[in-house]
């Protein structure tokens, strides 16, 4: 495996790009996470009715106009915008060109788990309640799933691989994978990678608060009073590069992509298997050509709920064996709430600063241990600790494993 | 059994993948081998059938949903309760 790190082509990331509940572009963002800062609030950007989750980490004071500087994407949906604003900053600071100049050698993958749900159901509203004649004539373009990713591309004028990856709450780490590996292999020499959603509406709270999985107060992962995941919205999108690519133009190289595993349980669509993460945690180790005691922070999927949590906790104590009680383990969703497919997009970034500037960020809303989660989760308040690599898990509906392995900008 | 419990078991019996012929008030919900997913849509059954609403989370191990008996319990008095009260905003 070390010989193959030699010869193979090095993937880094140039530049970063976020929009969520604390923080609509990366500064803000990882001012919040330092701080230990939760965006998980009662819902104000559209009427309650009858629903009876009331809280949700939702994006405030988004306004497309001010936002988004492409005209094209403000005549998008929300989900589109979060991902134009993301990208904008990942692109900015990657100082690539603007169109790309080489366009063919250049990926955007963009995905996202529900594509354009408020604009669904604004259209059905329109439809079947209000009796409009007609839908909106954007409306098809806003909700398909590949709007942002083509949004996106036209934008830097990518011409290589440009679609949406789809896996739930693994979505925006696939992307990452894919273009990852799509450089590795040589098909491109940049890519943009990266998810978004928004997915917060009146009817999909009802089809999350039908499945009973949603938390009435609060996101408190690996703690023994969590209660269920809270929805989140916004987007995390990276700019990856080829190694020599990066060096040639004097690019500022943020962290290096070393390893990426996936798998699926192929089991159950919501009981997470142990053999899935532990597979793909192990495999994004091996391709890192990593020791388990070498990655000093572990993003969890940690989604606050009973069943993801415990299983993740027995997942990593089989990858990470007597390392695991070391570990520092931590769920930023205890901040920025789950962004689902957008989560490993955002999390990706944690994991990048936290190497950058040597803090693990907490677990905030921790309040009591759970006999099982019994690691070390960095309960309430972040740490100074140099961080040489680190690992981001994502674990899907489904059984859709993702995990990235990230490490310093190479000497 | 009364009509409550007897539909409940029949819900029971819909959801399972092997229905048992011997569930009664007394069997333990843990017992008949029902995962989260399935809990969530009998609990859907069992709303829709007696037009109530029960408030249930996944993440928490409830009192109400221990047995086949504690259900029809509870269903029963969220019914006497009337529909608009029966709410899960509660």
């Amino acid at each position: 495996m070390i010989a193959a790190v030699g010869t193979r082509r090095r993937v880094v990331v140039t530049g970063m790009g976020a929009v969520t509940p604390i923080g609509l572009d990366v500064p803000e963002f990882w001012a919040s996470i330092r701080a230990g800062k939760c965006g998980v609030g009662r819902i104000e950007n559209f009427p309650l009715d009858d629903l009876y989750i009331h809280i949700a980490g939702e994006v405030k004071g988004f306004d497309p106009a001010k936002h988004v500087k492409s005209k094209k994407i403000q005549y998008g949906e929300r989900y589109s915008w979060f991902a134009g604003r993301a990208a904008d900053e990942a692109w900015t600071q990657s100082g690539l060109p603007t169109p790309y100049a080489n366009p063919y050698r250049s990926a955007c993958i963009i995905g996202t788990g529900a594509g354009g749900y408020s604009t669904v159901e604004t259209a059905y509203r329109d439809l079947f309640i209000n009796n409009k004649r007609a839908t909106h004539p954007l409306t098809l373009l806003r909700i398909i799933g590949s709007s942002a990713a083509s949004h996106v591309g036209i934008e830097y004028g990518i011409k290589g691989p440009t679609f949406a990856t789809c896996s739930a709450c693994s979505t925006a780490t696939h992307a990452i994978g894919i273009v990852l590996d799509y450089i590795r292999n040589g098909l491109v020499d940049v890519g943009v990678a990266g998810a978004s959603e928004a997915v917060l509406t009146y009817g999909s709270m009802r089809t999350w608060q039908a499945m009973r999985v949603l938390s009435p107060d609060g996101c408190f992962p690996f703690s023994k009073n969590r209660n269920g995941t809270v929805l989140a919205e916004g987007s995390g999108i990276l700019v990856l590069e080829e190694l020599e690519h990066a060096k040639r133009r004097g690019a500022k190289i943020l962290a290096e992509i070393l390893g990426f595993g996936m798998s699926s349980d192929a089991k159950d669509m919501v009981n997470p298997d142990i053999e899935g993460p532990r597979t793909a945690m192990q495999m994004a180790l091996d391709d890192s050509s990593l020791d388990p005691s070498e990655i000093d922070y572990l993003n969890a999927h940690g989604t606050a709920t009973s069943l993801n949590d415990a299983n993740e906790t027995n997942a990593i104590k089989l990858v990470f064996g007597e390392y695991a009680s070391k570990l520092a383990i931590s769920s930023t969703k205890s901040m920025h709430g789950h962004l689902l497919g957008a989560g490993g997009g955002v999390e990706a970034i944690c994991c990048i600063k936290a190497i950058e500037e040597g803090f693990v960020p907490p677990t905030v809303n921790y309040a009591e241990r759970d006999p099982k989660c019994d690691l070390d989760y960095v309960p309430n308040v972040g740490r100074d600790k140099p961080v040489r690599y680190a690992m981001s898990n994502s674990f899907a509906f489904g059984g859709l494993n993702a995990v990235l392995v990230f490490g310093r900008p190479p000497a | 059994m009364d009509e409550v419990a007897t539909k409940i078991i029949e819900i029971l019996r819909k959801h399972m993948k092997e229905p048992r012929d011997d569930i009664d008030l007394s069997t333990a919900l843990t017992d008949l081998k029902i995962e989260s997913l399935d809990l969530a849509m009998i609990v859907f059954d069992i709303e829709d059938s007696f037009g109530i609403e029960i408030p249930y989370n996944a993440n928490e191990e409830v009192e109400d949903f221990k047995t086949v008996g504690s259900v029809v319990d509870r269903v029963k008095q969220l019914i006497a309760s009337g529909p608009q009260a029966a709410g899960a905003k509660a």
